[in-house]
């Protein structure tokens, strides 16, 4: 048991002087090797400080906190924030550094040598998909938002810490680059299995994000510590209810990934080939819609016989739009980019933006029904759990969604 | 991952080559104003018959001389204020004498306002006349733009730029020189150029208290109503103000940090 733990947290407290009250008072928390804890609550309630307290950004005022079984004030505050990743929601690369030079700084502090430095960089740039010989030698101002908060995570991630903190990482981000970035994050967690505990202020962020959720409140005080899934179905109290918001059930869409849906295939042709070749298609596959992908096998639009006046000599911009999601996109992404899309499906696509597969409004329904049934499956355990909060959860929730 | 298209514009990473041309382009104008100025200044007083007063002061050794004092008072006073200033200025960011801050730009402030020639007289009083007690009236007198610059500079450094250095492990002496003191280079240095020009223009004033310079010629000039003694000994102070004033503007160019607009 306690080999699985990289994080525990003891009745931490933090005090400021001259104020009364404390800023966090007495949170205990357990986070498992690998998982995603995400701290959630309003703003001011003491979640950045409680993740700082890790680090030792700021020093804990009593408590105890173990960093994989050693008491962190125990190290030196430099060297254990070399050991953790930290990434925060202003990104803060330095500005008259390079972006090799930015993500080089912790192994050049831990002492590699130059050319041991130099291949890391260059590795962690392809990691969060910067071409290394393209983004080397650029200055962070030559760089998108999106970019920058990349390199942020390649910096975070340069000595390989088994721990990494995250304030609001992508917090700063417009919401098409947030969600694309989230995605990135979860893709790069599945290879690399790192501790996280994240910050944030944004419930669905958590609901997406998170192995955990632990809502917290006033001086982060935990009201609730337990899975997305559960979190959802069973608020332990109205405030945490209040927190998840309306549309409960909305939200729980964002439990399940494209990844674990089936997926249909689609027919396809090239965007280069004739009008008349889509038309054989259409016949051979007995489809509504044919799916023009470019020389990439990137899908660029539906395109139903309608669409094809006689004479046409080209499939170029025929035919409606095609949006798009990643595998690691959930389910409530697939919901939006359905609607978005007039066709009543979405195509699934690669990290690279290639054809994988397409999810009609029929299989998200499909996959919903059975994701109830499961949870209906599942539920029953918690029965055995104390009686009390399995009583009340689904009288909250009710509660949650009429107000 | 996402495929990542460049914007065509980030393709320069500002080469150095483009770098020394900027360099010449902005500060190529100063040094031909000037060197036209002191050739017009030579040509005038060499089409005078000057007589012996005059020619007392206006002969290349005398020139050389005071020339040589005034840089030497200029020179030292910059180096003494930077040292003091700007380690000051650290000093006084520093978490736990942040607070002094207020109290030393007053002090600094109460040396700058009180009248350059008064403070030198006042100074002189208590530790008699002379080069050294003509140095430190002008360091009383050019610390506060380089204290207050390196405060605001330091400042002025983006929180989250220290925080995130302080979160990937970086020491607070890490911080300070490898974050905070280069990016707050351009303030600085524009600090230390209005204090040089400063010391240049009071540096003047430093033969009341018979420590030289080319506050003599002006003042032999106005004494003894030779216009030429005069125009010479205002002439050579501008010049060697502007030629101090342009150095630092170049030195200002070569160490901004890259990556700022």
């Amino acid at each position: 048991m306690t080999e699985n733990v990289m994080i525990d947290l003891q009745q931490v407290s933090k005090f400021y002087r001259g104020q009364k009250a404390p800023a966090v008072e007495n949170v205990s928390m357990t986070i498992r090797r690998g998982e995603i804890v995400v701290l959630v609550g309003p703003s001011g309630c003491g979640k950045t400080t409680t993740m700082k307290m890790i680090n030792r950004l700021i020093e804990p005022s009593s408590g105890l906190i173990r960093l994989d079984g050693s008491d962190v004030t125990s190290l030196d505050g430099n060297e254990l924030r070399r050991r953790v990743g930290y990434v925060i929601q202003q990104v803060g690369l330095f500005p008259h550094m390079t972006v090799a030079t930015n993500v080089g700084l912790v192994p050049r502090m831990l002492g590699w040598d130059r050319r041991r430095t130099e291949a890391r960089v260059d590795e962690l740039l392809d990691l969060v998909g910067l071409d290394p010989a393209q983004y080397r030698n650029r200055l962070p101002r030559q760089l998108s938002g999106g970019q920058q908060q990349r390199v942020g995570v390649a910096r975070a991630l340069a000595a390989d810490p088994p721990v990494m903190l995250m304030d609001e990482p992508f917090g700063a981000t417009d919401p098409l680059t947030r969600d694309r970035l989230q995605n990135e994050f979860l893709r790069l967690q599945e290879k690399l299995r790192k501790t996280i505990v994240f910050v944030t202020h944004d419930f669905d962020e958590a609901i997406k994000m998170g192995t955990r959720i632990a809502v917290l409140g006033e001086r982060s005080k935990i009201r609730q510590f337990d899975t997305p899934e559960r979190l959802l179905a069973n608020p332990a109290d109205s405030t945490v209810a209040q927190f998840i918001g309306a549309g409960a059930s909305l939200k729980r869409l964002n439990l399940r990934r494209m990844n674990e849906i089936p997926w249909e295939d689609a027919a396809t042709v090239q965007v280069g080939h004739s009008p008349a070749s889509a038309l054989r298609r259409l016949d051979e596959t007995g489809e509504s819609a044919v799916l023009t992908v470019d020389p990439d096998g990137r899908p660029l639009r539906w395109v139903t016989p309608r669409d094809l006046e006689p004479g046409q000599d080209s499939l170029d911009g025929v035919g409606t739009t095609a949006t798009v999601v990643e595998p690691q996109a959930t389910l409530h992404d697939a919901l939006d980019a359905i609607l978005a899309s007039s066709c009543g499906a979405t195509v699934v696509v690669d990290e690279r933006g290639r054809y994988q597969g397409v999810v009609t409004i029929d299989d998200l329904m499909r996959a919903i029904s059975e994701m109830r049934a499961s949870e209906r499956a599942n539920d029953q355990p918690l029965a055995e759990t104390p009686a009390r909060r399995s009583a009340a959860g689904p009288t909250v929730a009710r509660q949650a969604r009429r107000s | 991952m996402s495929a990542t298209t460049a914007p065509s514009s980030t393709e320069t990473v500002l080469a150095p080559t483009s770098r020394w041309h900027g360099l010449l382009r902005r500060h190529l104008a100063m040094p031909g104003i000037l060197a036209a100025a002191l050739l017009g200044t030579y040509l005038w007083v060499a089409s005078l018959s000057l007589d012996d007063i005059e020619r007392r002061s206006l002969n290349a050794g005398y020139l050389l001389r005071t020339i040589n004092q005034h840089l030497m008072l200029t020179a030292l006073t910059t180096l003494l204020v930077v040292v003091i200033a700007i380690g000051g200025g650290i000093l006084l960011t520093r978490p736990g004498m942040r607070r002094l801050a207020p109290v030393a730009t007053g002090l600094a402030n109460i040396g700058q306002a009180t009248p350059a020639i008064g403070l030198l007289v006042l100074l002189s009083i208590w530790l008699g006349i002379g080069f050294s007690t003509a140095l430190i009236g002008l360091v009383a007198y050019s610390v506060l733009p380089v204290l207050h610059n390196t405060i605001v500079g330091i400042n002025q450094v983006d929180r989250y730029l220290i925080e995130a250095g302080r979160g990937i492990g970086m020491s607070p002496g890490a911080v300070l020189l490898r974050i905070e003191l280069p990016l707050a280079v351009p303030v600085i240095l524009a600090g230390v150029r209005t204090a040089l020009v400063l010391a240049v223009g009071v540096a003047t004033l430093a033969t009341f208290i018979n420590a030289g310079g080319l506050g003599a010629l002006i003042v032999t000039g106005i004494k003894l109503q030779r216009e030429s003694v005069l125009v010479v000994g205002a002439v050579l102070t501008g010049a060697l103000a502007l030629t101090l004033d342009w150095l630092g503007g170049v030195v200002a160019d070569l160490l901004r940090p890259r990556g700022l607009d």
